[in-house]
């Protein structure tokens, strides 16, 4: 068995989530066991390969010679990865010793994909020269607009411009956890859902991927085929234009969202209708932890907690808006203010000034980002101190006493509650005493004795 | 966007007159900023915000990222300090807008009514004003923000006063408006018609070249067109119904506000006066900059001029002085500073000791000769009282003289109607204001632009920080938490009027105190000036640290005294100041200042107040510890925590943040493995304090009203009990020498002062001086 517990922190991860069953069902296709091979370890990788042409079990103890001592940990981690995901079958034999072979679909797949050369999971269509299609940037363009458009919904519901196709149910669905509703207030930003718009777009992506699949049961979908279809979709070219006649049924109900999200676009021809997929989608099947594209920061802050914002993004407003309070918008500067009130409400929907803090430092304009300290400490300090000044104040859940017939009464109360280490406060003029809510029940069985 | 937008500015376009006076009357307690007072109500009803303020469909313009600003149609102003064009449009900016905000990367600034009107005053028009002002946006220009230019400068700038050969004329290239203004009855009366008339009648002058250079660059082309010969049309007033004529003129009624100028070469009838700058005296640029601004055409302009306290002021007004080269009056706020500009006339210039002369309580002295500078204080010569014999000549020589230049130091502390009153009394060709900060709490304010004329210059601190003219000062906010018992006490009812004595010496505050004295003092070698409005405070602290204190019935003999001893002597370190010392006492060799109480919530005393240790310490390098260090200043304000204090320091802050200092706030001092030897750190001792603090009377370490009162009636108290006869009537205006010039009942203030409360004064003396 592995000895590490994966978290599904990437599309691989979720998939090597998947009971036995559904995996084998999975390396079926044979996409996604090349975007399984693409995913692993390189010492994986090359385990794989190695063992792609042979047709017994191969020892364990024999494989371990296969590395110098001091890479033995690393040989660990790829046995164990490619075990989790099924790719390697464990067999123990009578002698209890361990051997492996190579997942049979999954060999069977591979050597077609080696000898036959990759295939694409669709011809692309072919146009007569009138119909034009988006060129790469555009695209990228409207992926992120519409990344972006979903996300403005997502963290203010009914303020977006556009509406999407994506059906309200399945919006707070993926609200679950970022957002938090009481009644009748508007709804707002969790700490996770803070943290949630400070990552990047990939990270985000697969966050809302991960919620969509895990959800596909209650739409009467097999997450299987969800993951299948996803996985397939990465293997297309973007800004290619694939026939939507090409597509099954549950694929068909599942573009639709995806085009909402920016994976795909959608464009109708006179007769035929196709997708067109973007960046994001083939972004969806790259480990995410090598994304190493940084973001060029925007935000400038001042000495006077002043906040200059170089965006021209509705979203990133509504982001400074969390915790800070928008002054003036133009048409590619934000102009905010940090104020006590602004934080302290970003304070009171769980956001912390560490988060808040990080955000300035990480997203700080090219112009301060090398100064040092990139965000002027006065203001960190007294993000920091606001803070800490909400937090003076502890709640504890607590009784009150009052009345006592007599004072003898009172004070064995008191020395009761000393006793059991509950006593609060104590007015002995006015007779009153507060205890922790814990030893109310004793307390009360006390009193009731002593009458 | 919203209708909002359209709303406001047409609003002022209707009336610019009301709301002209309106924005200056705005400045009360509640307004954060004097200039920021006119976009004031706009933020109050603008509670949906991002609505109005919501400018993002301006068109931005292809090249935008090599322009430096943006400009709002509500007036707002954003300018990138990294800008290749930062400076051009920084000189440009502060010509024609209030700074809101000058912080390191990004300036704030607002176009008012007013700046519009020191705008055009220094030269720039309409046209030029728009222009340049869309030649460096990165958008196109709001139209409400043209409009509202062409509105506010419509009558700006159109007419001139000018002294010429002592005859005042009204000047302007518009004989339509000279027509206008004809219609009005107190001016037709007030004008001469014996002169020549020209077509329009007239009489008809070549304008003057303006000369001036700040710009350039882009800035080139606009301001030739502004330097272009004009005709200009004049006719002739009565001199003595001058001031007549000016006050038609206000906002408030014609709405035509003068320029004065004064063409002082032509100037054969006045004698001149024999001052040269002396060659070491080299202005900076800053100073050259400000300079040029008020002689920008060969004649001298009325106005004030805003430079950060030392940042060299006084070299400003002494070489306005020697550039005009006539006789100059100089009003300072007290004697010590009386002093002091006589000190930096003699530094700078080559006047001989007989052409100057001071005009104190103390010292009646009269220059020689038929020109020279005389230096007094506002208040000897709006005092209206009886004089001594010897004043009273005085006081009428300088009535009846023609000055060149009358030269105003800290215009801010003075109110409207002591200017109203001086200016009266003093007939002036041209006027010159000083100040550091042109902020203040009240509506004093008011009507400075059309006293003394419009704001010239305002430097950039943190620009002159960089540039090494002032000191690179670390302020820090020191939290002090309450004692348990101060604390107790503090929330008590009855104790409302001892508030501020009590979180003023709640005793972690004075232990904070005590650590930085000697911290800086023992480690660093430090001048340490300490700062207590409270004065109860002031006595209690300097008497248990053992340090010199000066407050207002210091007698000015003894301030002399205690100053030259901090000044020189090595073991005289530190010394106590109360608000007496926020203003004009130059005390260059301190470098720390801690604050431990202050009033309320004036951002202009908190400035004053860092501006004691502004002045660049170059010279004193050895006395660093460290040679260059980042900081070689420090200023320290402590606040009680949980008190109203807490609330007043962010207030008071606000008027240095917005140029672009931060305030480090330190939570522990003294550190908390440290401190043992400090005082008060018994708890029976902070106890006998707190007692201390209770049995004092209400009003000894009452509310700042009343201490503030102390400060002037303990100085009443001194004089008359000085015993002189002259003193006990008022006579020779000895009594009024200190009376803090921005109280507002001046006049006849003294007449009724407070009550006096015998047991406290004996209190105060017996602390004192037993």
């Amino acid at each position: 068995m592995p000895q590490v517990r994966i978290i599904a922190k990437n599309f691989m991860d979720m998939v090597a989530s998947m009971p036995a069953m559904k995996l084998d069902r999975l390396y079926e296709n044979t996409f996604i066991c090349e975007a399984i091979l693409r995913s692993l370890p390189p010492l994986a990788k090359k385990y794989v390969l190695q063992m792609l042409y042979i047709d017994q079990p191969v020892a364990a103890k024999l494989m371990e010679e296969w590395v110098l001592q001091d890479g033995l940990s690393k040989h660990k981690v790829a046995l164990d990865r490619l075990v989790h995901l099924r790719v390697f079958q464990e067999t123990v034999d009578r002698k209890r010793e361990t051997s492996y072979r190579l997942n049979p679909k999954f060999q069977a797949n591979l050597q077609q994909h080696v000898t036959l050369g990759g295939i694409l999971p669709r011809e692309p269509m072919s146009f007569s020269i009138s119909v034009k299609l988006p060129s790469l940037d555009e695209l990228q363009a409207y992926a992120l607009q519409q990344w972006e458009c979903f996300l403005l919904q997502l963290i203010s519901s009914g303020q977006s411009d556009k509406p999407t196709n994506i059906s309200p149910s399945m919006m707070k669905l993926f609200q679950r956890g970022l957002l938090t509703q009481r009644d009748r207030e508007a709804p707002k930003l969790t700490e996770s859902g803070f943290r949630f718009l400070l990552m990047d777009t990939n990270a985000q992506l697969w966050y809302i991927i991960r919620d969509y699949i895990n959800n596909a049961e209650e739409r009467g979908l097999d997450p299987a085929d969800l993951i299948s279809f996803l996985l397939e979709l990465s293997f297309h070219v973007p800004g290619e234009a694939y026939d939507m006649n090409t597509l099954d049924d549950i694929q068909l109900a599942t573009i639709k969202d995806l085009a909402d999200l920016g994976l795909v676009k959608l464009q109708q021809g006179r007769k035929e209708s196709w997708f067109i997929p973007t960046k994001l989608a083939t972004n969806l099947s790259i480990s995410l932890t090598d994304t190493s594209s940084r973001k060029e920061g925007f935000v400038v802050v001042e000495t006077n907690f002043r906040m200059y914002a170089y965006s021209t993004s509705k979203l990133h407003c509504e982001m400074l808006r969390l915790f800070s309070r928008i002054e003036y918008q133009l048409p590619n500067l934000i102009v905010a203010a940090i104020t006590k009130e602004s934080l302290y409400n970003a304070f009171e929907n769980g956001i912390s000034s560490d988060q808040i803090v990080a955000f300035l430092q990480q997203n700080a304009h090219p112009r301060v980002a090398d100064r040092v300290p990139s965000v002027p400490e006065n203001v960190t300090d007294q993000i920091r101190l606001w803070e800490s000044d909400m937090n003076r104040v502890e709640m504890t859940h607590s009784v009150l006493y009052d009345e006592f017939p007599s004072r003898e009464l009172f004070e064995s109360a008191c020395d009761f509650a000393r006793e059991w280490n509950g006593l609060l406060y104590e007015d002995s003029k006015a007779m009153r005493l507060v205890v922790k809510i814990e030893i109310h029940d004793q307390m009360k069985e006390y009193v009731r004795r002593q009458r | 966007m919203g209708h909002g937008d359209k709303g406001r500015p047409s609003k002022k376009h209707k009336s610019s007159s009301k709301d002209v006076q309106k924005s200056v009357m705005m400045e009360d307690d509640e307004a954060a900023y004097y200039v920021e007072g006119f976009d004031d109500d706009h933020r109050d009803d603008d509670r949906g915000e991002g609505k109005k303020r919501d400018f993002s469909n301006l068109e931005l313009k292809p090249d935008h990222v090599n322009r430096p600003l943006w400009a709002c149609a509500d007036g707002r102003i954003f300018l990138e300090t990294f800008s290749p064009l930062y400076k051009q449009a920084y000189d440009f900016l502060i010509a024609i807008a209030e700074p809101v905000c000058r912080p390191e990367s990004m300036h704030e600034y607002n176009l008012t009514p007013h700046s519009l009107y020191a705008a055009v005053s220094v030269g720039l028009e309409t046209e030029t004003i728009i222009s340049v002002l869309n030649k460096l946006s990165k958008t196109k220009l709001p139209i409400e923000m043209i409009e509202f230019i062409r509105a506010s400068t419509a009558n700006y700038g159109k007419v001139k006063l000018v002294l010429k050969k002592n005859r005042y004329f009204v000047e302007s290239p518009f004989p339509e408006v000279l027509k206008k203004m004809l219609r009005d009855e107190v001016i037709a009366k007030a004008r001469l018609t014996n002169e020549c008339l020209g077509e329009d009648g007239f009489s008809i002058s070549k304008g003057l070249h303006e000369l001036e250079s700040g710009h350039n660059g882009l800035l080139d082309e606009a301001e030739l067109a502004a330097a272009e010969e004009k005709e200009s049309h004049s006719f002739e007033i009565d001199p003595a119904k001058v001031e007549n004529v000016k006050e038609r003129c206000l906002p408030a009624n014609l709405n035509y506000p003068m320029l004065e100028e004064y063409d002082f070469r032509n100037d054969t009838v006045n004698p001149d006066l024999d001052m040269e700058l002396k060659p070491h005296a080299q202005p900076r640029p800053y100073q050259e900059k400000s300079l040029s601004k008020m002689f920008g055409n060969g004649r001298a302009r009325s106005g004030i001029i805003v430079l950060p306290c030392g940042a060299g002021k006084s070299l400003v007004g002494v070489s306005a002085a020697a550039r005009i080269k006539k006789s100059c009056l100089c009003l300072a706020t007290n004697a010590v500073s009386v002093d002091q500009w006589a000190f930096q006339f003699k530094l700078w210039s080559t006047i001989r000791d007989e052409q100057i002369c001071r005009f104190t309580s103390d010292s009646k002295e009269r220059f020689r000769g038929n020109a020279g500078v005389v230096v007094t204080t506002y208040n000897m010569v709006a005092f209206g009282g009886k004089r001594s014999e010897e004043s009273e000549k005085i006081i009428e020589e300088i009535r009846n003289r023609e000055w060149g230049l009358l030269l105003m130091d800290e215009v801010h502390v003075v109110p409207a109607h002591m200017f109203r009153k001086v200016i009266s009394i003093t007939k002036s060709h041209c006027k010159l204001g000083l100040t550091a900060t042109l902020v203040r709490e009240d509506e004093r304010i008011t009507d400075l632009n059309f006293l003394i004329g419009p704001k010239l210059y305002e430097a950039n601190w943190l620009d002159l920080v960089k540039g090494g003219f002032i000191a690179n000062v670390q302020c820090a906010e020191v939290w002090c938490p309450m004692t348990k018992e101060f604390f107790a006490e503090y929330l008590k009812k009855e104790n409302s009027k001892k508030k501020q004595a009590l979180y003023v010496m709640n005793p972690n505050k004075f232990r904070a105190c005590e650590f930085l004295i000697r911290f800086h003092e023992q480690q660093r070698g430090d001048k340490i000036i300490v700062f207590a409005d409270n004065l109860f405070a002031l006595t209690e602290y300097a008497m248990k640290l053992r340090k010199p204190m000066i407050y207002g019935a210091t007698s000015h003999a003894e301030r002399t005294q205690i100053l030259e001893a901090f000044k020189t002597k090595r073991d005289v370190n530190t010394i106590f100041l109360s608000k007496v010392g926020d203003n004009s006492i130059d005390i260059p060799e301190a470098n720390v200042i801690i604050q431990i109480s202050s009033h309320a919530g004036s951002r202009r005393q908190e400035a004053q107040r860092l501006g004691r240790i502004l002045r660049a310490k170059g010279k004193h390098q050895d006395r660093m510890a460290g040679g260059k260090e980042e900081y070689n200043a420090f200023f320290y304000s402590l606040v009680s925590t949980d008190t109203q204090e807490m609330y007043y320091s962010t207030k008071r802050q606000q008027f240095l943040i917005d140029q672009g200092y931060s305030f480090k706030v330190i939570t522990s001092l003294p550190p908390p493995d440290s401190g043992a030897d400090l005082s008060f750190h018994r708890l029976d001792e902070q106890l006998q304090l707190l007692n201390k603090v209770l049995v004092a009377g209400d009003d000894a370490v009452g509310l700042e009203q009343l201490d503030e009162d102390a400060d002037d009636i303990a100085l009443h108290k001194a004089r008359r009990f000085s015993g002189s006869m002259s003193a006990m009537s008022g006579a020779n205006g000895m009594v009024y020498m200190e009376y803090n010039a921005g109280r507002g009942k001046f006049g006849h203030g003294h007449a009724k002062s407070k009550p006096k409360d015998p047991t406290k004064r004996h209190q105060l003396f017996k602390k004192r001086f037993g």
